[in-house]
């Protein structure tokens, strides 16, 4: 990314997750030092960090019924983040506005069922409605169908790592001028098949805790949702007289067999290069860590390897569980309310020895690392400053 | 702005495997559709597949165990490491970071899907079935790839459904224009699974005999599996190290119906609106198109909007411009379709020979094109528009160029 290039700016936020629906309860309960990660009462002997907001309230119940939950979830964040974008629904003559999400598992619900009728009952009563949802990127062509969103529409799988891939490629799209406006992020649904595939590659807690970096750290939860930004170009958004809140910058990843502590330093490093910031310019890191023993020590070497060791940490899968292509997305913001009002969001569990402490705590700066590693050796980083406009200090809450 | 050319492709596919095999394939019009071997489909209405009956992946694996990942991760492993000896690459360059994988697929390893309801309904016990999912999330694809070749750059799955190919080789080209990357392998895999099959049965989009794309008779598509990779590297690197160039990407556009999940949108907006996008940036014109490889899948309704839409952006150049359907001798090989459809437009583009439409017996008043019907034609293209559309109303052309010195 070069310094002369078109500047992608953040203009508006939708999100649905554990905590409540909408930046607010997100914000309220992630400075309140809450954790959504509890026993569930769906899954049984699972404990998960789970959506209960009612979709429908946002979706009303025209269309709605043949959405699985990841479209559900998908189509609250688009309608949120539209309305905080103050765009009303798009219409075939306005600009083509884009949609690039991540997520791990996709529709696997919605294909795990519709074989299931056929397997059960035989090929000729699956109903043939169902069969668009079994595709990987069904969510986003419904929710472009819902929304009205006629520009690229992108699904982006890297695991956990997804949805800071989707802004990346989103910023791309912008920054070579092929689109104006993408609302980019993550989605996904819990459901009984995530948790076994996670549950058999050895990734979940068996202790049911999702406490990252902790000594005794052993497997994460599970969590889910959506959380999208409306990214646009600087200009756009001045002409739409939107002031931003954040601006992308630059994003790094790498990968090996597995998640290494070179290869999470390698995507810092390229993140900073990229952005052409220094490791000290860097107010807060909101880290990867989700309970996983190996991760986890990965990325703590890495940040002590390329930071200085009173950079503040938080590790916000501790509130909200690792909800998989959601992730990145929600850290995102976290990373985001940070720069925002200078103060980083506490990590529910945290002991205050080590990189991360229980309590709120003041940052100086415009920049955080926002971090994302799927299981699986990719790992990523992506950089976001407070905007600070062309020349002068304007600011927005907006789109935080 | 960096210049991206195809150095290397490589293609498991239903008319056989290996550039050599399938582009003989291709120009001699032979089909690779036949009786689903598979799984029995005696509860179905249709019986054909395009299935790849030949393929061994144990000679394409020196790192992993192939036995150990599932199939469409085995085709698109061996498609990479047939790119990468095609582009002369058995040796890699130093740093690994500035090489990376994008793939594209529909179902990904939906046999870990097949695999769990069957074990579900075997045993009754939904936890015992549990082990079959570890495998499924559909990035592990691009991972197998990156992972068997050593490669530590950008990797991403964009599983765009049946247009997945044709954004796997779009974010190669950005991620090299970028800068994040020196060399990329880009393309797409599917297996052959009930799954797809069983969804387009039902929506009784499954031919009953052959794939007719365009013709009057033709009755739907017939599902199919395979993988492809190229290699896309900066011109300049390529000509460095001499290598030798099948044809340069200049650009690619995508646009979304958001109109239909199944059903294209009746004027075909945004087939149109992409092919303008992909011509745009790559700086063309409806008068440079030599050809268009067509998506044509042989569905009545999508193949009379693909025809009609290129007739409105193309006016009375239409008619002049020919574009083929390979889905006619291999199948719709769905998320892999748009990436072994730019192994042949590269082909093309090289040896200035395109593929027929095989089975185009009887033209269609609603789709009056050249659709170079059933025998290969030299026409030596200079410049090419590959077209792929998917469930969810995506759309996406890629605009490849004839290598010029």
């Amino acid at each position: 990314m070069s310094r002369e290039a078109t500047r992608v700016v953040v203009t508006g936020v939708g999100v649905i997750s554990p905590l409540g629906a909408g930046l607010a309860d997100f914000e309220q309960r992630l400075y309140a030092g809450e954790s959504a990660v509890r026993p569930s009462a769906q899954f049984s002997g699972a404990t998960t960090a789970e959506v209960t907001a009612e979709l429908t309230t946002w979706l009303g119940n025209k269309g709605v019924r043949v959405l699985d939950r990841t479209a559900r979830l998908l189509s609250v964040a688009t309608h949120l983040a539209l309305c905080d974008a103050g765009i009303e629904r798009p219409t075939e003559d306005g600009p083509e506005i884009g949609l690039v999400y991540g997520t791990m598992f996709g529709s696997m619900r919605s294909i795990t069922s519709f074989d299931w009728t056929s397997v059960t009952e035989g090929p000729s009563y699956v109903s043939p409605m169902e069969f668009p949802n079994t595709v990987i990127s069904s969510p986003g062509g419904q929710a472009a169908i819902k929304y009205g969103l006629r520009g690229v529409n992108s699904t982006i799988c890297a695991g956990p790592a997804a949805a800071l891939h989707a802004l990346n490629i989103a910023a791309e799209f912008i920054r070579f001028g092929r689109a104006g406006a993408i609302l980019a992020g993550g989605a996904e649904e819990l459901c009984q098949e995530a948790l076994y595939s996670f549950q058999h590659r050895g990734l979940l807690s068996p202790r049911g805790v999702a406490r990252p970096f902790a000594t005794d750290r052993d497997g994460t939860a599970l969590g889910e949702g959506s959380a999208l930004w409306m990214l646009e170009s600087e200009d756009g958004a001045a002409a739409r007289g939107r002031a931003p809140s954040v601006e992308i910058l630059g994003f790094g990843e790498s990968q090996d067999s597995q998640t290494t502590a070179e290869c999470a330093a390698e995507a810092m490093r390229q993140a900073l290069a990229n952005s052409q910031i220094s490791p000290d310019q860097v107010a807060c890191i909101i880290a990867a860590a989700s309970g996983s023993p190996t991760v986890d020590d990965a990325e703590a070497r890495a940040l002590f390897a390329v930071f200085n060791d009173d950079v503040p940490v938080c590790a916000p899968k501790a509130t909200f569980g690792e909800a998989m292509g959601a992730s990145g997305a929600f850290s995102a913001i976290v990373g985001a309310l940070a720069l925002h009002r200078q103060t980083l969001a506490p990590t529910p569990g945290a002991t205050g020895a080590g990189l991360l402490s229980p309590e709120a705590r003041k940052i100086a700066g415009d920049y955080a690392m926002i971090n994302a590693a799927s299981y699986d050796g990719n790992f990523a980083s992506l950089i976001v400053r407070a905007w600070s406009g062309p020349g002068g200090n304007e600011t927005s809450h907006a789109g935080i | 702005m960096e210049r991206v050319v195809i150095t290397g492709v490589g293609v498991v596919s239903p008319v056989g495997s290996g550039k050599d095999q399938f582009w003989h394939a291709l120009l001699t019009g032979k089909s690779g559709i036949g009786p689903v071997r598979s799984f029995d489909t005696s509860a179905y209405p249709v019986h054909i597949g395009a299935e790849v009956h030949d393929f061994e992946p144990a000679p394409y694996f020196k790192r992993l165990d192939p036995t150990g990942i599932c199939r469409a991760s085995q085709m698109a492993v061996a498609a990479a490491r047939m790119a990468l000896a095609d582009a002369g690459l058995e040796r890699l360059p130093e740093d690994r970071r500035r090489v990376g994988v994008s793939m594209g697929t529909t179902s990904g390893e939906a046999e870990c899907i097949e695999h769990y309801n069957d074990a579900r309904k075997e045993s009754g016990d939904l936890a015992k079935a549990g082990p079959a999912l570890a495998a499924y999330p559909s990035h592990m694809i691009p991972r197998h790839v990156a992972i068997e070749l050593d490669l530590h750059g950008p990797c991403v799955m964009i599983p765009a459904a049946c247009a997945a190919g044709n954004f796997a080789v779009g974010y190669g080209l950005d991620a090299i224009r970028m800068g994040r990357a020196d060399m990329m392998i880009s393309g797409g895999a599917d297996r052959f699974t009930r799954i797809p099959y069983t969804g387009f049965a039902r929506l009784g989009a499954i031919a009953p005999e052959r794939c007719q794309p365009f013709d009057r008779n033709r009755k739907g598509m017939v599902p199919g599996e395979g993988a492809a990779a190229i290699v896309l590297e900066r011109r300049e690197a390529a000509l460095g190290r001499g290598a030798r160039i099948y044809a340069e990407i200049l650009g690619y556009g995508v646009s979304c119906d958001s109109h239909h999940m199944t059903a294209a949108h009746p004027q075909g907006d945004g087939a149109i609106r992409a092919m303008q996008a992909a011509m745009r940036e790559s700086g063309v014109t409806i008068d440079n198109i030599d050809y268009i490889s067509a998506h044509g899948t042989g569905t009545p309704t999508n193949d009379r909007v693909e025809a009609m839409a290129v007739k409105t952006l193309f006016g009375e150049r239409a008619g002049k411009v020919p574009m083929s359907s390979i889905k006619s001798m291999l199948g719709h090989t769905m998320g892999a379709a748009s990436a072994i459809e730019a192994v042949a437009c590269a082909l093309a583009l090289a040896s200035g020979w395109v593929p027929p439409t095989i089975n185009h017996e009887i033209p269609d008043e609603d789709c009056t094109l050249d659709f170079v019907p059933n025998k290969a034609r030299e026409i030596g293209p200079r410049v090419l528009l590959n077209n792929a559309y998917a469930f969810g109303g995506n759309n996406a052309s890629v605009c490849l160029k004839r290598y010029e010195a």
